[in-house]
């Protein structure tokens, strides 16, 4: 009865409905509904049209430039393309955070703090403006990488023209840029682990890649799982910036990706339903990673 | 003590390797145009107030800051105070549907950004705002991130306060800023200065609506002079990516502790 009493004091419960709790959540949502929502819906009904900006009417066209899409050549090799940012994004955003964590783990408070704000550094800089910088370090023959290679007695490749090496110098820049953030929300997991488990685990004995196996990974399993996922997740967009800034897709497209292809289709090409078409895949390809992220997430409530 | 100072070297090792571009970036800023391209270390030649020179007196500067300033600023405290607004009604009165409310807050935060650009620009052109502050900032409105992150806050403050008040005859405005506001400024700012260095360093937005030299940020101008005047000019060009950069760096590091603490703390209760 008491619990009772003491529930219908707080603000607002006592009216129904809660018209100020309504009032409240309407000016974020309003925006996001305007912002975010209805161009989902928009850009899904411009996938089935055929339209390019500067044309008044829009033509209905179905399926059309999803069949176009999947039948183009270049549409396989952008995907193979994101892939590869992905599976790179795996690498800078979650093995080396992780492990940069673990390791910070390892030192004393003061040292973990100093470690910790210069490592999250690069996270505060304009993604565009640290581009232009990296686009000094790589130029060819002249550059402090290439000149460094040449002390060391190795020929550095053209960086950003050569296609071998153009994807894999763009993505450097993308994951040097937000390794900071990654390593913090690991480190943050990490630091959330129930102590006590870890201690008697450490008394009990285990040490070193033991410990680390078979009581750290387990214990951490969900929340390594959901890192991994948003690592994936966000390799795309991060290296939207660096392309557009250092390579514009180029040489011949082979630093371009889904994400990228889409922004040049709509506002370069002007082929407003194909970029759409293109948008749509896109958002359901990351759906199916974030609904698995989701499912951590509620796991990890439960 | 051996493995000890095995992880130290590996963490200075990382930070070294991380920081070394800024070491870059501020070192070119501050060389002459001959000495460009004599080493490949940073700070291996005579030191140079010149770039900056030119770039203050190329440039419009000022201008660029203050639209900056304006587009950011309004950015930050405008998501701030919706997202404030959204936590506490998800937390302290549950409106109908405050479930799934709450989802689409959370789920906005990962629709990817190109998808939505193409209409939002589309939007903002149509109801002639290119080229304007309300056309650059309200599509960055929208207060995903900030609702998340407060209401994981706010998920651990006492009720009872609030209660006690709301039972003296305090209404919701005296909550908010007789109580909320105050009890969390420490949350509240960190968050606010987060928000601020992301909208300071939003690019493809900014340049997609506000192309117009007298409109751009300081990303954009930064940009345009690259590709212009700047080009293989990298004395001047680093000197105004130093001035671009400088403000959210000292920010961040007069701020660090509390900002690093606040986004672990949505980090690792999410």
């Amino acid at each position: 009865m008491q619990r009772v009493a003491v529930r219908q004091r707080t603000p607002g419960m006592g009216r129904r409905p809660d018209l100020e709790g309504i009032l409240l959540v309407a000016p974020g949502f309003g925006l996001l509904l305007v912002f975010v929502y209805w161009p989902l819906v928009y850009n899904l009904w411009l996938s089935l049209h055929d339209w390019n900006l500067v044309r008044p009417q829009a033509e209905f066209v179905g399926l059309a430039n999803y069949q176009a899409l999947l039948q183009d050549p270049l549409f396989s090799q952008l995907l193979r393309q994101s892939l590869l940012y992905m599976g790179l994004a795996a690498l800078g955003n979650f093995l080396l955070p992780l492990g940069l964590a673990l390791l910070t783990l390892q030192v004393g408070g003061r040292w973990a703090e100093f470690y910790q704000s210069l490592l999250f550094a690069p996270t505060v800089v304009a993604v565009s403006v640290a581009a232009l910088v990296w686009l000094y370090l790589y130029l060819p023959a002249a550059g402090p990488l290439a000149k460094l290679a040449g002390m060391v007695g190795i020929e550095a490749p053209n960086f950003l023209s050569d296609p071998r090496y153009a994807l894999l110098s763009v993505s450097l820049v993308a994951n040097w840029k937000f390794l900071g953030f990654h390593y913090l929300i690991a480190l943050a997991a990490l630091k959330s682990l129930p102590r006590e488990v870890l201690e008697a685990a450490r008394v009990d004995g285990a040490e070193g890649w033991v410990f680390l196996l078979k009581v750290l990974f387990p214990l951490l399993g969900p929340t390594l799982l959901f890192l991994f996922l948003s690592a994936l997740a966000s390799g795309l967009e991060y290296a939207f910036v660096p392309i557009d800034v250092m390579t514009q897709g180029g040489p011949f497209g082979h630093t371009s990706n889904l994400l990228y292809a889409v922004y040049q289709e709509a506002f370069r090409f002007f082929r407003s339903g194909v970029a759409a078409a293109q948008a749509a895949l896109l958002t359901l390809g990351l759906g199916l990673i974030i609904l698995g992220q989701l499912h951590m997430m509620g796991r990890k409530h439960a | 003590m051996l493995r000890k100072a095995l992880v130290h070297l590996l963490l200075f090792l990382a930070t070294l390797l991380l920081l070394a571009p800024f070491g870059y970036q501020f070192s070119l800023s501050l060389t002459p145009p001959e000495a460009l391209f004599a080493s490949p270390w940073p700070f291996a030649h005579p030191i140079t107030l010149e770039n900056y020179r030119v770039v203050l007196e190329k440039l419009p500067m000022a201008r660029y800051v203050l639209n900056t300033l304006v587009f950011a600023g309004v950015s930050a405290l405008g998501q701030l105070l919706l997202g404030l607004l959204a936590a506490y009604a998800f937390v302290f009165r549950r409106p109908p549907l405050s479930g799934l409310l709450f989802s689409l807050f959370v789920l906005s935060m990962l629709v990817p950004f190109v998808v939505t650009y193409l209409p939002n620009y589309l939007l903002v052109a149509r109801l002639g705002l290119l080229n304007t502050f309300p056309g650059l900032i309200l599509p960055m409105l929208t207060a995903g991130y900030a609702t998340f992150l407060l209401r994981q806050h706010l998920l651990s403050f006492p009720r009872e306060i609030l209660e006690a008040a709301w039972v003296d005859g305090a209404s919701t405005r005296d909550l908010f800023l007789q109580i909320l506001i105050p009890a969390n400024l420490p949350t509240l700012a960190a968050l606010a200065i987060t928000l601020f260095i992301g909208a300071w360093n939003q690019f493809i937005w900014p340049l997609l609506v506000a192309n117009r030299p007298d409109m751009y940020v300081l990303t954009v101008a930064v940009q345009r002079f690259a590709g212009g005047e700047g080009a293989n000019a990298w004395g001047p060009l680093m000197a105004a990516s130093v001035l671009a950069t400088l403000p959210t760096l000292l920010l961040y590091l007069a701020f660090h502790r509390r900002i690093l603490e606040t986004l672990m703390e949505g980090g690792v209760r999410g």
